[in-house]
This record gives C-alpha cells, structure tokens and sequence, in this order.
C-alpha cells in the first residue's frame, strides 16, 4: 500500500458566515464521508486548518491572513492509504467540499521524508 | 502544546530539470533546516508530495496534474509542535524554499477526531 494526501481546497468564504444548522450539517457530512474511508481501513491521519494564518515571502516579507487576495485557501488534508493513485481517487466522490465549490487534490506522498 | 502547520509553495519548474548536484545541494540545506527543527523537539512530520497528481472538482470534472494552469504549487506540509504562530513563523524564516522564490504559510492545526 501507497500513501497519498488529499487537499481540500476552496474559495475564502470572506464575511459571509454559515449559519450554525449549516455547519452542524456540514460536519455530519465529513464525518460519514471520513468514516468510509476509516471502515475500510484506508484513513492514515489527517488535519483540518484555521483560518488564521500568515505567508512568508522571499526577503522575509510577511503577510498576515492572506486570503483576500487568493482565490482559493487550503482548508485542510488527509492521507490515505492506496494501491495507486486511480484507487486514492476514487474514494473523492462524497467529499463534502465538492457541494460548496470547492475542490480535492489528490497527491502521491514521496516516502522515507523527514 | 499546539500544532502549527507549514506549507511550502513554489512556481512549478515546467521544463527546467535540476542537475544532481543542485538536488544534492538543496536536499542539503532542507535536511539542515529540518535538523534544528528535530534538535528542538518540534517537529511533527510532514509529507513532500509526488508531482503528479489528480484533482476532483465539482460536477464530476476531474484534471490531471493541474500545474499547467496554476502559478504555484504545493510542495509539502510539515507540522510544528509550538505555542505561538509568530514562534512557528520564526523558524519558517530559516526554510530554503525561501531562497528559491517559494513561500511558506502558517497555518494553526484544528484537531479532528
């Protein structure tokens, strides 16, 4: 078995704050789409991100909470164990982030890294 | 203690292939770097991904190695076991990806369970 990482990525929601039903509901989605992932014994660890952050730039210029000026942010990732990247990529469909315009990068991870 | 997670981007190379010794050379600086980061005790792993890569998007449209069409791509993650993002931030100034026109964000872990 191989190791990949899944990226979710999607547009900064900006002002425009879900409402707490929405969110509950939302979590309920990533949890029965993890836990299929988990069941089949494929789950290998995952972290899901602040929104708060900060960009290091070349000449140590720093730029607090980027995101008004990207399209997307990365909201969070996982890594999941496969045979290939065909069979990583098809455990993407259910993916909550998919309903909200957003979207999954799935990536061979390079072993034996520090 | 908290978890402070760092992201390394830089321009995809496109056609430029990195002789041996310049890979020799920045495998160097990043095992450097990451040694302080492990002398300290704050390290907490990370992935260096593959280059390619499948991206699934909404209604069912898939890319295959998206890296033409993006300025920049995600290099790795690692993940920093600090108090403070401005800590995670300083040790993020020693990263090579620096030197070679990348970026490094710092982002604060939220638990899942």
């Amino acid at each position: 078995m191989k190791e990949f990482v899944m990226l979710f990525r999607n547009a900064p929601t900006g002002e425009n704050r879900p409402t707490p039903e929405i969110m509950q509901e939302f979590a309920k989605k990533w949890d029965n789409w993890l836990g299929g992932i988990a069941a089949q014994g494929k789950f290998v660890s995952g972290s899901r991100l602040g929104s708060e952050g900060k960009i290091l730039k070349p000449g140590n210029v720093v730029t607090d909470g980027p995101y008004a000026e990207v399209k997307e942010i990365l909201g969070g990732f996982i890594s999941v164990k496969a045979e290939s990247l065909e069979d990583a990529f098809a455990m993407t469909p259910g993916c909550p982030i998919l309903l909200l315009g957003g979207y999954v990068e799935v990536r061979p991870i390079i072993p034996n890294n520090v | 203690m908290k978890e402070f997670i760092m992201v390394f981007r830089n321009a995809p190379m496109g056609g430029f292939t990195p002789t041996p010794e310049q890979i020799q050379a920045v495998d160097k600086q990043w095992g450097d770097w990451f040694a302080t980061i492990i002398a300290q005790g704050k390290h907490g792993g990370g992935y260096r991904p593959g280059p390619d890569g499948k991206t699934a998007k909404p209604e069912n449209v898939v890319t295959d190695g998206p890296y033409a069409e993006v300025k920049e791509i995600l290099m790795g993650v690692s993940v920093l076991k600090v108090e403070t993002i401005d800590e995670a931030l300083e040790i993020a100034k020693g990263c090579p990806i620096l030197q070679a026109g990348g970026t490094v964000e710092v982002r604060p872990v939220i638990f899942m369970n």
